[in-house]
């Protein structure tokens, strides 16, 4: 190919690339237009179309969630999990593995913690090993803790079963037994940390007649 | 599962002389049938406790108290995260009976033989096991189970703790259940190619509220168990949780898993599952309740080769004899057609009621025809598998295979894609999100 073909290659690339990229960021200030509007029926026609928006949806659905309005609230949790849910879908590898990055970074102290929950229990349906650090971390963090490590359960693989083994040397005491209750699950056999599920703890006040 | 067995339930063991009896039976017999050799009276009676006591909680513990004060149970604990609930219970079940707001206060209790379980549908499978665990045998409500792995557990339970687990489809036991097995089972449709099951479309949440604080009478970090926390919201409970995806699954799971049974069983695959689900349907786009509006789901079975077709809402046969529908209260909002070469039967409703065609109510199976078992009645059944060690005829076998068909319909909409499924192995084929999504990890301390 000479130097001029090239360039009128190249040329061509990035006019498709930036009428894509225009036409995939209308689609996502639609979307978001749409299920911030206050009436059920805008919001419902939206939802129709959110699944095969993709990545470039995630974070600014993330806003959406975090709406005061818990109809808009919800609306953008649903636009979400349709995104979740159709790249999670078999050959759909590389639209999956945008929106685990995306998610990734929804998990951080900026987001509420609403999101933050909601990201997690998202990836534990699609992510793979590559997001298991950015979960771990989470097991340090007393509000979500305890989802990061249902979602590190949920995980298969290695990775995740490391990050649990290290999660329990590192869980203050009154996180250990949650901890060994998941490495028990993945078969991991815990000695010294009994499992507390059949020991009652909670009292009633209604009295017998 | 053994790895997660308790201090309390090897306690149990080691210190109940059930245990020792347990090793020559099938079963683990009964406390009070044990020291009853050679009595009479009270002790030959099962001790009950009930966990669970609003909504078909309520009515399995009138029941019961209708038996015991004819003589046949003992009812001993009564069991519910919310307060008034609880106290109505008492009231109900009157002097002697413990409150308990936390169920596995009774599972310590020695003294307890069974436990009927009837909370919602996210603790079904949990409290089964830690009752199993803890030597009790179980009537637990239908849906048996939420997920493809609670289901599992819950079979293995049952089989290593040697309990009589009877599941609350109790369409099996019905006389008109009987009539049309009897029917299809003695060839009257020819090869049967397809069954469809109608019902009424799920309500939408109309009314949304935003979150709150729980009511004072609620343990709401208990109603919740094993499922991942989140804040309280009036919409969760009680009754509607049947409308929450993790909870109650929607209609599927509620009276699929009465419509379904009866399928299964008279299609005598109990034992086995489809290949292939697909399902398509409508989700709602407001307020806290998630599970399908409408609905239809395709399950392909092999060898032989059937369809059964649930939907949402389908095509209604009404009930053929209107003075008695109006009469009897004949809720004929659900129900089945059994399609086959010859003919076809159409089951109506198929829980506590459960009504066919007249040429079924009055077939009579000729010498040398098939017979079908005939339940003396649903709990009378699970009685006589906890004395007897026969299975029951709504096992937890039959019951995770009716729960399974619900979970992955449900499991396929959510994903909108046709799953394919190993019915030996009970795993989801060649799909990794949908693999995943067979279990669902659960909140300590309240899980399997």
């Amino acid at each position: 190919m000479t130097n001029k073909l090239k360039k009128v290659s190249l040329a061509a690339g990035a006019v498709a690339a930036i009428k894509s990229g225009t036409a995939q960021g209308q689609a996502v200030d639609d979307l978001i237009a749409k299920l911030k509007d206050k009436n059920d029926n805008v919001r419902a026609e939206a939802l129709g179309g959110a699944a095969k928006i993709g990545a470039a949806a995630v974070n600014p659905l993330a806003e959406v969630i975090a709406d005061k309005d818990v109809e808009v609230s919800r609306a953008g949790k649903r636009a979400l999990w349709k995104i979740v849910r159709h790249v999670g879908k078999p050959g759909a590898d590389n639209e999956k593995k945008a929106v685990v990055t995306r998610l990734e970074e929804l998990l951080g102290n900026e987001q509420v913690v609403s999101v933050r929950r909601e990201a997690l229990w998202m990836l534990s349906e699609i992510c793979g090993r590559g997001s298991v650090d950015t979960i771990a971390g989470l097991l340090l963090n007393e509000e979500l803790r305890e989802d990061a490590r249902m979602v590190l359960e949920r995980i298969p693989g290695r990775k995740s079963l490391d990050a649990l083994k290290e999660g329990l040397k590192a869980a203050p005491d009154d996180f250990k037994l949650n901890m060994a209750q998941s490495l028990r699950k993945r078969g991991v056999r815990i000695r010294g940390l009994d499992c507390v599920k059949l020991v009652p703890t909670k009292q009633t006040k209604v009295e017998p007649l | 599962m053994k790895q997660t067995n308790q201090l309390n339930r090897r306690e149990f063991l080691a210190g109940a002389a059930a245990g020792a009896a347990a090793v020559s039976f099938p079963y683990l017999i009964p406390s009070g049938a044990l020291a009853s050799r050679g009595k009479g009276g009270a002790n030959e009676r099962l001790t009950m406790a009930h966990i669970g006591v609003g909504g078909m909680g309520g009515y399995h513990l009138r029941d019961m108290v209708g038996r015991r004060d004819k003589g046949e149970v003992n009812i001993a604990a009564v069991c519910d995260a919310d307060e008034n609930r609880l106290a109505s219970a008492v009231k109900t079940a009157g002097k002697g009976i413990v409150p308990y707001r936390d169920y596995r206060y009774i599972l310590e209790r020695k003294d307890i033989d069974a436990v009927v379980i009837a909370t919602p549908d996210h603790w079904h499978a949990v409290q089964m096991v830690h009752a199993a665990e803890c030597g009790k045998h179980v009537y637990v409500e239908k849906p048996a189970c939420c997920t493809i792995e609670e289901g599992k557990a819950m079979v293995a339970a049952a089989k290593e703790n040697k309990v009589s687990v009877q599941v609350g489809s109790q369409g099996r036991s019905q006389p008109e259940a009987y009539s049309a097995h009897a029917y299809i089972a003695n060839g009257m449709l020819g090869t049967i190619s397809k069954v469809t099951c109608w019902h009424y479309a799920s309500p939408v949440d109309n009314n949304p509220v935003p979150d709150s604080d729980p009511p004072p009478e609620l343990d709401w970090d208990l109603w919740l168990g094993p499922m991942r926390w989140r804040p309280y919201n009036q919409r969760y409970c009680h009754g509607v949780f049947r409308w929450i995806m993790e909870s109650g699954g929607g209609q599927i799971r509620d009276r699929g898993a009465h419509v379904m049974s009866n399928a299964i069983y008279f299609m005598d695959a109990d034992d086995t599952g489809p290949v292939t689900v697909e399902a398509t349907g409508i989700l709602p786009t407001k307020g806290l309740w998630d599970t399908a509006i409408n609905m239809k789901v395709v399950y392909t079975f092999k060898n032989p080769d059937w369809q059964l077709i649930w939907e949402q809402p389908g095509e209604k046969i009404p009930y053929f004899d209107q003075e008695k529908r109006k009469r009897l209260g004949i809720r004929d909002g659900y129900g089945a057609v059994y399609h086959g070469d010859k003919d076809k039967l159409v089951v109506w409703v198929g829980d506590g009621q459960v009504f066919t065609e007249l040429k079924a109510v009055n077939y009579k199976i000729p010498a040398g025809g098939k017979q079908v078992y005939k339940s003396p009645g649903h709990k009378e059944d699970w009685f006589e598998g906890i004395k007897t060690g026969k299975k029951t005829i709504m096992n937890i076998e039959a019951a995770v295979a009716t729960a399974n068909l619900c979970n992955l319909g449900n499991v396929s909409l959510i994903l909108s894609r046709k799953l394919n499924w190993d019915p030996v192995k009970q795993e989801i084929i060649g799909d990794e999100q949908a693999r995943r999504m067979m279990g669902r990890p659960q909140r300590h301390p309240y899980h399997l």
